[in-house]
């Protein structure tokens, strides 16, 4: 689905006259069935500008089109169960939002609210426990006996069961170990090439080099950058503006170019880092 | 060597659970030392910070602290003498301004007012937070609240800090203010610091690194020693560090010196290289 933000503001406590300004006439599209990773500082409004996508937050002004929805300050809370069918979100730390007393109920739980029937629900949990890398056997178990690690994974099964079409992460993988990184980068690369949007909040700029399509810089809720990984990262406004920090392979060319090396443009992967670097030095 | 604290032979298993979550382990932590434990998720990390600290009991085994086998008569001095940074600081807040939360530990301790004041404006100025005493903590940016955290476990003047990936939420700004705080704290105050953590790059600051697979010690030596592993490292949840992925990168083609190089040496190898261009 598309997805495409006209001049939306936000006002936190709108009516207070101490407002502050979660997004700052913002306007953006997200192409459908892309990889999009949204990048900025803490507080930048990377977790308004989402919350918007599903209606959890509603424009102060503006418009949200998502699909064949238009959310402004005007939509009710009514009739919102098919977007939020269709917009599957995993929030920071997933694993607060477990409450079943198995880990089966908990993933079954998201569908059967969208009106899945307890069968089917049933079927995707199995299908969904796999899919995220852990065994069939913890259905069985209370969430709350796993690890860190694999309560995060069965949150995020809970999301994939309702078979939602765009699939928003807010730092999913914050505290997992790198290799359980990963695994679950990987996972969500997969579901898009199922044919799924991706949408990403992430610090972890190796992760941005690495997955995503197409990144969106936000900086005091409003959009500064946006572009391929690698416009972005060869933006002189958004580097000097300390908007942003590079990717490890962006950064060791950066250093490397204080003597005799010379990057047209700044090499982001290890793949092109090293590629480059033995170009420069057999010279061929 | 004097040990701070004095792990020996513990073994520790969670209610209904099947497997030890720590298996007979023994680990001595030097005074003044920065220490990184590492190891995948669910290989007793967080489990042996616990006992550590006596928010659980070992079924067997002892831990001794600056000294002290620590028992049930005195787990609340040995507590005081160890600080925990966890990882997520908006969980850690409970006062409605920095300054209240700042003295919710020392208030625990029961520390009279006037002192009270004095160590918490003290433990402000460590972290460099003063100026924000009267804001809320809810309007701070990630790096100033975990800086406000850290205040809130200066202030009862620990010996031991324990990070429990407190970095791992930051903002890679955040993430070095931090870093460079325990840095000048360990430095100045002679504190111990434990970190528990994920990010390979920055065990890179610790002097040694000990790694823990289904809560057993298996590797425990210098940084080098243990990036050496190579793609070892992964069959214990971690990442190869940047620069012994790229030195792998282009060894085929380049003539670089053997073993890990860290950035800099891997840096000055490529330009020795070039300058042959």
């Amino acid at each position: 689905m598309e997805i495409i933000f006209k001049n939306v503001t936000h006002a936190y406590e709108a009516n207070n006259p101490l407002a502050s300004l979660g997004l700052d006439d913002v306007s953006v599209k997200i192409s459908d069935k892309k990889f999009t990773a949204i990048i900025g500082k803490t507080g930048s409004g990377k977790s308004t500008l989402v919350h918007h996508i599903n209606a959890l937050l509603k424009p102060t002004s503006g418009s949200v089109i998502v699909g064949d929805r238009t959310i402004t300050s005007e939509t009710n809370n009514k009739n919102l169960k098919p977007l939020r069918k269709n917009v599957g979100m995993v929030f920071q730390f997933p694993e607060s939002q477990l409450f079943e007393d198995t880990v089966e109920k908990d993933i079954m739980f998201g569908p059967m609210n969208f009106g899945m029937s307890e069968e089917d629900a049933k079927s995707s949990a199995h299908d969904m426990i796999e899919l995220v890398g852990l065994d069939e056997k913890y259905l069985e178990q209370s969430p709350f006996d796993l690890s860190g690690g694999q309560m995060r994974r069965v949150a995020i099964a809970g999301v994939l069961a309702s078979n939602p079409e765009t699939i928003i992460l807010d730092e999913p993988t914050a505290g997992l170990d790198p290799v359980g990184r990963k695994e679950i980068m990987g996972l969500f690369k997969k579901l898009q090439m199922q044919g799924r949007t991706i949408i990403l909040i992430t610090h972890n700029m190796d992760d941005v080099a690495d997955y995503a399509d197409d990144v969106i810089v936000m900086h005091d809720g409003k959009i500064v950058g946006e572009g391929t990984p690698s416009e972005v990262f060869n933006d002189e406004k958004l580097l000097t503006g300390g908007m942003l920090t590079l990717p490890q392979s962006a950064r060791f060319a950066q250093r490397l170019s204080q003597k005799r090396f010379k990057f047209d443009k700044l090499p982001i992967t290890l793949d092109e880092l090293s590629t480059e670097i033995k170009q420069q030095i057999n010279g061929d | 060597m004097n040990n701070i604290i004095s792990i020996k032979d513990i073994t520790y298993t969670y209610p209904d659970a099947v497997s030890h979550a720590i298996d007979n382990l023994s680990l001595d932590i030097n005074t003044n030392e920065w220490l990184s434990i590492v190891g995948k998720n669910g290989s007793g990390k967080s489990t042996l910070t616990k006992l550590i600290d006596g928010l659980i009991e070992a079924d067997s085994g002892t831990i001794e602290i600056d000294g002290q086998t620590i028992n049930e008569d005195n787990i609340w001095d040995a507590r005081k003498k160890i600080g925990i940074i966890f990882q997520n600081p908006d969980h850690q807040f409970v006062g409605a301004t920095v300054e209240d939360d700042v003295a919710f530990g020392l208030e625990n301790q029961g520390v009279p007012r006037p002192q009270m004041v004095e160590k918490v404006d003290a433990a402000l100025e460590m972290v460099d937070m003063q100026d924000y005493k009267t804001r809320d903590p809810q309007s701070l940016s990630g790096g100033q609240k975990q800086r406000v955290a850290i205040a809130g476990v200066l202030a009862t003047r620990p010996q031991i800090i324990i990070m429990d990936e407190s970095t791992s939420m930051l903002d890679p700004k955040g993430r070095k203010t931090v870093l460079d705080l325990i840095k000048r704290l360990r430095h100045d105050q002679n504190m111990t610091i434990i970190s528990i953590t994920h990010d390979i790059e920055e065990t890179q600051l610790s002097e040694r690194i000990v790694v823990l697979d289904n809560g057993r010690v298996v590797k425990d030596g210098l940084p080098e020693s243990i990036y050496n592993l190579g793609s070892e490292l992964t069959n214990f949840g971690l990442e190869e560090p940047f620069s012994s992925q790229l030195t792998q990168l282009l060894r085929n083609d380049l003539k670089l010196p053997e073993g890990f190089l860290n950035e800099e040496e891997l840096m000055d190898s490529i330009w020795k290289l070039s300058s042959k261009m």
